[in-house]
C-alpha cells in the first residue's frame, strides 16, 4: 500500500511531458517558517532540452496517488541567476536549503540522508551545467508559471519578482477554481464510497508541570497502556513561569520538555512529531506513529492568549490535522485560576474556542470531525472546604464531590464546553498536592483537593477507553491525566478513490457532453416516388430538439461543394432555432429539370456546436423526351418509354440509326401548332395549367393514338419548355458568342449555322425558323411581329448555361434570331 | 453553447475513423463516459464529444469528432479531416477486411491533414482474442513503417482507450512545446484560447447557401 520513492518519482514524471525529463526528486519538504511544519512539499529536478529548473510540487495528499494530487507551487529556473546553499537545520537530521533566485529568496527544510545527498549532487551539477546555457532558454517553463497554485501567488515572493509571466489563459482562472471546487465538493459528498472506519488509538495527556524543569521519566504516564498508541497528544501547562518566558514567549523549557515526552513514548513504537505549539507555558505536542505519518495533511496551530491582556500567561494552544480522511482538532488549555474565577474560566473558553483560527480551511476548532480538549481547566469544588472535601475522599464519596465540581454544573447550565462529553471520573482530584507527595496541599492556604485536569471531546466515533490519573508522578503540585480513546478515522481506499475520483470527472465531462444540442431526425433515408420531369415532390423530415438545450441547426455545405444540396433540391427552411422538448418540420422539395437516373444527395445537418448528421436523400426518376439531346431524339423511333433498357442506351450514347432530320417530338409539336396554332392570339403567353403540360409531357413520352390532349397554347408552352430543357441549347454555347457578333449580318449568321452546327441542330434550328416564319403570316390573328418572336426564341435557341441568370432578352441573340426570320431560309437548307 | 464552469488552455481536436462497425463509438463512449454501449446504432453523420484532459499541468479540452464508418458516406466525412491534431484510426482485430482498408484510410488522413497530426492506429476488441484475425505483430509492423502510434486496445473493457487518447494528446502537446505545430495556423486543429467548438473543417462559409434560398 506504502508507496515507494520510484512510485512517487513515476508520478511526478507524469505530471511533466516525456521530453521534460525529472532527474531528481526530494520528498518530505517543508517550508521554513511556513504556515505549518508539515512535509507535503517534493522538490523535483527537471530538465529539458539541456535547461534545468526546481519545481517545488505540493501533494494534496501526503501520499501522492496520481499526478493530479500534485500542484506547482514554484517554480525556479537554474540558470546563472540560481544559486543554493545548506545551513544547519532544527536537529541534526534537517538542513535548510536555501535557494536565491534575482531578489528572490526560498528555504526549505529537508530530512538528512540518502536521497538528500543524491538530490544536492543533481542539483549542483544542474547549476554548474547552468552557466553555459542562455537563461532565455526557459521559455519552455512558462507553462507552469501559469499553473502555479493561487494559494500561493500573493504570499510567495517569487510573484513579486520577474519570474511570474502569467498567460492570458489564466484570465479564466476563476472558472477553473470552481471546476476545483466542485470536484472538492463532490468528493466530500461521496465520502462514504471511498473510505472505511478504522479504529486508531489515541493517547490524549495533559499536566500542569508548575514550572518544574523535567527530571522523571515520563513512561509511567505516556506509556501506561499496553500497546503503543497511533496519535498522541500531549499537552503540558506552566512549563516555564519566568518572566523571560512570559514577554518574548521564548523558553528552552520547551525543547526540555518535548526530549522528555518523546523520550516517554511507548517504547514498542516509532513515532514522529506532527505539531509542536506553545503558548508561554501551555504547550501541545502531537505526534504519529510513524507508520501513519504518511497519511496525515493539512496540519496547522493557533494560540490564543486570555490571561492578562491576552498575553498568554493562561489561554490555550490548538493543533489540527487530518488522518487520513478524518480532521482532528486537539486544543490544550490553562484556564483562569482560583475557586470564585469560575465565570472567567467560562469566558477563557469561549475566548479560545471561538477565536483560533488556523488560516485555512476549516478555520475554526468547531468545523472539525473529531475535537479533543484538554488542559487545566482549574474548575474547582465549590461550598466545601478543604477537611470537608478530604473526609468525603477518604469515605471514597467522590459522586457526591462531582456533583459540586464547577466545570460539571456550568456545562450542565451550558456555560462552557457545550456538546462536549466527558467520561466518569474515577480518579482522585489531581490537585493540589505537596510536591513530591501524595499528600493533598499541607500548606497555609490548604487548597481544597479539585479535579482541575481534564479531558474532554466531540464528534463523531470516538469512544473512550480509559480515564484516569498518574499517581506517581510527584515531581508537580499537579498529577498528570490521561486518556485513551478507540476513534474511528475514515481510511481512504485509493483504488476506490480513484474510481470514485475519475468517476466525478467523468460525470462532470459528461455534464458538459449533455449541455451539447441534441437532437433527432426522424428519418436518415429521405426517399421519393418516382420522380418526373418538372413535377415536384415534397417530404417533411421532423428535427425534434431531445437535448436540454436550444438547437441552432444548418444544412451545411460539402467539401468542394457549392451549395448545401444539389439543385434539383429545395429544403425549407435550411437553417433555424429549436428550443428543447419542441419540433421543426422541414420540407424537402424536389423538381427534376435534368436529365437523371436517379436522384442522390447527402445532407448535412449540423448543429452549433454539436454533431452533425447525415440524412440522405434519393428516388428514381422517370425519363423524358425532354432533357434529352437532340441527336439522341433524332435515334428514337417510338415514344421514350417504349424503348427498351438497351435500346434506350444506345440512342442516348449516340450510337445507332438516326431515323430522323428533326427529333420526332419536336415535329409533333411544331406539326401541332401549325396545324391548330397559328392564328391563335397569344400563342406563346398564355399560361397553361399544370396538369395540362404533363398530360402533353406524358402524351410525348408514352405516345397514345389520340390527339395530342390540351389547347394549342399548351401545346406552344410545351414546345418552349422542350427547346428550353435540351440538354444542349439549339445553338450550343460554345458557339453563342460568334452568333452575337455576327448578328447584324445574315450572310454571317447564315455562314455560321452552315459551317459551324452540325447538321441535327441546323435542320432543327432552321426548321423552328420556319415554322416562325409562318407563324408571321398570320400576324394579324395572333398579334406577332418579328421583333417579339426573335426576342422570345433568342432567348430560349440561344440560352444562358444558367438559367434565368438574365431576364432581359439579349439584343444581340434577338438579332441574331431575327435575321432567320426576315430571311428566305431555302439556300441554308443545303450546305455549301 | 453552454461552456459550463469550465477553463481549459487549449483545445484539440480529434477525428476517429475505420471502417464501420469497428468501435469508433463506442471508443468515444468509452472514453467521455467511461462506459461501454452495446448496442451502439451505426452512427449517420458525425458525433461530437468533449472531455477535459491535463498533460504537463494544461487542462487541454478534447474536442471528438466521430465520423461515420460507411462507406458511401466517405465523401462527406472527408470533409472533416480538415483541421484535426489527432487522428484516431481504428480497425477491429477480429475482421480482416477493417485492417485491409488502413492503407485508404490512412492516404485519406495524409492527404486531409497537414503533417503535425498526430495519427494513432487503434486495433479495436482485443477482448475478443478468440476471434483475433490480425496479430498485434503485424498490425505493430504497419504502424512503423507508417509512422504511427499504436495501441490494441477494448472499447468493451476500456483497456487502452484512456492510454490512447491521451498518449495523443501527449504527443500534441510536445508538437506545440517543440515548435512543429504552429498554433497560428488555421488548420492545426489546435487552439489557444477557449472558445466555442470550432468547425473550420467545412467551408468558412457557411452563409453563402444556394441563391434560390428561401430564407
Amino acid at each position: 500500500m506504502l508507496a515507494s520513492h520510484q512510485d512517487v518519482f513515476n508520478i511526478v514524471q507524469a505530471k511533466f511531458l516525456a521530453a521534460e525529463v525529472v532527474k531528481s526528486i526530494h520528498l518530505n519538504v517543508s517550508v521554513v517558517d511556513g504556515p505549518s511544519i508539515n512535509s507535503d512539499r517534493i522538490l523535483a529536478l527537471v530538465e529539458y532540452n539541456k535547461s534545468c529548473a526546481l519545481f517545488v510540487l505540493i501533494s494534496s495528499r501526503s501520499q501522492p496517488i496520481s499526478f493530479s494530487d500534485l500542484s506547482i507551487e514554484t517554480v525556479i529556473p537554474i540558470d546563472p541567476n540560481f544559486s543554493c546553499e545548506t545551513e544547519p537545520g532544527a536537529g541534526q537530521h534537517y538542513v535548510i536549503l536555501i535557494i536565491k533566485y534575482k531578489q528572490s529568496r526560498f528555504q526549505y527544510n529537508i530530512e538528512i540522508g540518502k536521497d538528500s545527498c543524491n538530490f544536492a549532487a543533481e542539483l549542483i551539477k544542474s547549476k554548474e551545467g547552468s552557466s553555459n546555457t542562455n537563461p532565455n532558454n526557459n521559455t519552455w517553463l512558462e507553462k507552469y508559471f501559469g499553473t502555479m497554485n493561487n494559494s500561493n501567488r500573493n504570499s510567495d515572493p517569487v510573484d513579486q519578482g520577474e519570474l511570474v509571466v502569467i498567460r492570458d489563459g489564466m484570465v479564466q482562472g476563476q472558472t477553473a477554481i470552481n471546476r476545483e471546487s466542485m470536484l472538492k465538493y463532490q468528493l466530500k459528498l461521496k465520502e462514504p464510497e471511498f473510505t472505511q472506519k478504522q479504529e486508531f488509538s489515541i493517547f490524549v495527556g495533559t499536566w500542569n508541570v508548575n514550572g518544574q524543569p523535567p527530571t522523571v521519566s515520563l513512561r509511567s504516564w505516556l506509556s501506561w497502556d499496553e500497546n503503543p498508541p497511533d496519535v498522541y497528544a500531549v499537552g503540558l501547562q506552566e512549563i516555564d513561569l519566568s518572566k523571560e518566558a512570559f514577554f518574548f514567549n521564548d523558553t528552552p523549557r520547551e525543547a526540555e520538555w518535548q526530549k522528555f515526552v518523546m523520550d516517554g513514548l511507548h517504547p514498542n513504537a516509532k513515532y514522529r512529531l506532527v505539531a509542536l505549539a506553545r503558548l508561554v507555558g501551555i504547550q501541545l505536542a502531537v505526534m504519529v506513529n510513524n507508520q501513519h505519518y504518511r497519511y496525515v495533511k493539512n496540519v496547522s496551530f493557533d494560540t490564543r492568549g486570555t490571561g492578562l491582556l491576552g498575553m498568554g500567561n493562561k489561554g490555550g494552544v490548538a493543533v489540527r490535522l487530518e488522518l487520513h480522511n478524518t480532521s482532528l482538532c486537539f486544543v490544550n488549555c490553562h484556564l483562569a485560576a482560583h475557586v470564585e474565577e469560575f465565570e472567567r474560566r467560562n469566558q477563557d473558553y469561549k475566548d479560545i474556542d471561538t477565536r483560533i483560527n488556523f488560516r485555512k480551511s476549516p478555520h475554526e476548532i468547531k468545523d472539525h470531525d473529531q475535537i479533543y480538549w484538554l488542559g487545566d481547566l482549574n474548575y474547582r469544588i465549590t461550598d466545601l472546604n478543604t477537611s470537608q472535601v478530604k473526609t468525603l475522599l477518604q469515605r471514597s464519596e467522590m459522586n457526591t464531590l462531582l456533583k459540586v465540581d464547577q466545570l460539571n454544573q456550568q456545562k450542565e447550565r451550558g456555560r462552557v464546553l457545550v456538546n462536549y462529553i466527558e467520561g466518569d471520573i474515577t480518579f482522585p482530584p489531581t490537585y493540589k498536592f505537596d510536591l513530591n507527595s501524595d499528600t493533598y496541599d499541607t500548606s497555609e492556604k490548604a487548597r481544597p483537593p479539585a479535579w482541575t485536569d481534564r479531558i474532554l471531546w466531540r464528534g463523531r466515533g470516538i469512544h473512550q477507553v480509559s480515564y484516569r490519573s498518574h499517581m506517581d508522578i510527584k515531581m508537580s503540585d499537579h498529577k498528570p491525566v490521561s486518556s485513551l480513546f478507540m476513534s474511528e478515522i475514515s481510511v481512504v481506499d485509493p483504488s476506490k478513490y480513484r474510481k470514485v475520483h475519475e468517476d466525478l470527472l467523468k460525470k462532470m465531462d459528461k455534464h458538459e457532453n449533455e449541455f451539447l444540442p441534441q437532437v433527432t431526425v426522424d428519418q436518415a433515408e429521405v426517399t421519393f416516388e418516382l420522380v418526373k420531369f418538372r413535377e415536384p415532390q415534397f417530404k417533411e423530415i421532423i428535427i425534434a430538439n431531445t437535448g436540454v438545450v436550444p438547437a441552432e441547426f444548418e444544412f451545411i455545405k460539402k467539401l468542394d461543394e457549392s451549395s448545401y444540396c444539389k439543385d434539383w433540391l429545395t429544403i425549407m427552411p435550411f437553417c433555424g432555432s429549436i428550443n428543447p422538448g419542441e419540433k421543426c418540420d422541414v420540407k424537402l422539395e424536389v423538381n427534376l429539370e435534368t436529365d437523371l437516373e436517379t436522384l442522390y444527395d447527402i445532407l448535412v445537418l449540423h448543429l452549433k456546436g454539436g454533431k452533425d448528421m447525415f440524412i440522405t436523400v434519393n428516388g428514381h426518376c422517370q425519363k423524358s423526351c425532354i432533357t434529352q439531346t437532340l441527336s439522341s431524339l433524332v435515334r428514337i423511333q417510338v415514344p421514350i418509354m417504349h424503348l427498351s433498357k438497351e435500346e434506350l442506351a444506345s440512342a442516348l450514347n449516340n450510337q445507332g440509326p438516326i431515323y430522323y432530320s428533326v427529333p420526332r417530338e419536336l415535329w409533333l409539336l411544331v406539326d401541332h401548332l401549325y396545324r391548330h396554332g397559328l392564328r391563335t392570339r397569344d400563342l406563346f403567353e398564355s399560361c397553361a395549367l399544370h396538369e395540362e403540360l404533363i398530360r402533353i409531357r406524358d402524351w410525348l413520352d408514352f405516345g397514345s393514338k389520340d390527339q395530342i390532349p390540351g389547347t394549342p397554347q399548351a401545346v406552344a408552352e410545351t414546345f418552349l419548355l422542350f427547346l428550353s430543357y435540351t440538354k444542349e441549347p439549339i445553338i450550343p454555347f460554345d458557339l453563342q458568342d460568334s452568333c452575337v457578333a455576327a448578328a447584324n449580318n445574315f450572310e454571317n449568321c447564315r455562314q455560321l449555322i452552315l459551317q459551324k452546327l452540325n447538321d441535327i441542330h441546323r435542320t432543327a434550328f432552321l426548321y423552328i425558323c420556319m415554322f416562325l416564319q409562318e407563324l408571321l403570316k398570320y400576324s394579324n390573328d395572333n398579334g406577332y411581329d418579328a421583333k417579339t418572336v426573335a426576342s422570345l426564341f433568342g432567348d430560349i435557341l440561344l440560352r444562358d448555361p444558367i438559367r434565368n441568370s438574365k431576364p432581359q432578352a439579349s439584343r444581340g441573340k434577338t438579332n441574331f434570331v431575327y435575321n432567320f426570320l426576315m430571311n428566305d431560309l431555302s439556300s441554308s437548307l443545303i450546305p455549301k | 453553447m453552454s461552456a459550463g464552469p469550465y477553463n481549459y488552455s487549449y483545445i484539440f481536436k480529434y477525428i476517429i475513423i475505420g471502417d464501420m462497425g469497428v468501435g469508433k463509438s463506442c471508443l468515444l463512449h468509452q472514453f467521455t463516459e467511461k462506459k461501454f454501449m452495446a448496442d451502439c446504432p451505426h452512427t449517420i453523420g458525425v458525433e461530437f464529444g468533449t472531455r477535459i484532459i491535463e498533460v504537463s499541468g494544461q487542462k487541454i479540452k478534447l474536442q471528438i469528432w466521430d465520423t461515420a464508418g460507411q462507406e458511401r458516406f466517405r465523401a462527406v466525412t472527408r470533409s472533416y479531416y480538415r483541421g484535426a491534431a489527432g487522428a484516431l484510426m481504428v480497425y477491429d482485430i477480429t475482421r480482416r477486411s477493417t485492417y485491409n482498408h488502413l492503407s485508404s484510410w490512412l492516404t485519406d488522413t495524409r492527404n486531409l491533414t497537414n503533417p503535425s497530426t498526430v495519427i494513432f492506429l487503434i486495433g479495436n476488441k482485443c477482448d475478443l482474442e478468440a476471434q483475433r484475425d490480425v496479430t498485434y505483430e503485424e498490425a505493430s509492423k504497419f504502424a512503423e513503417e507508417n509512422g504511427l502510434l499504436f495501441v490494441e486496445a477494448s472499447a468493451k473493457t476500456g483497456d487502452n482507450v484512456e492510454e490512447a487518447f491521451l498518449e495523443t494528446a501527449k504527443k500534441i502537446y510536445q508538437s506545440i512545446q517543440d515548435g512543429r505545430l504552429d498554433l497560428n495556423a488555421a488548420e492545426s486543429g489546435v487552439q489557444h484560447k477557449p472558445s466555442q467548438p470550432g468547425r473550420n473543417n467545412l467551408s468558412n462559409d457557411q452563409q453563402a447557401n444556394k441563391d434560390n434560398c428561401a430564407c
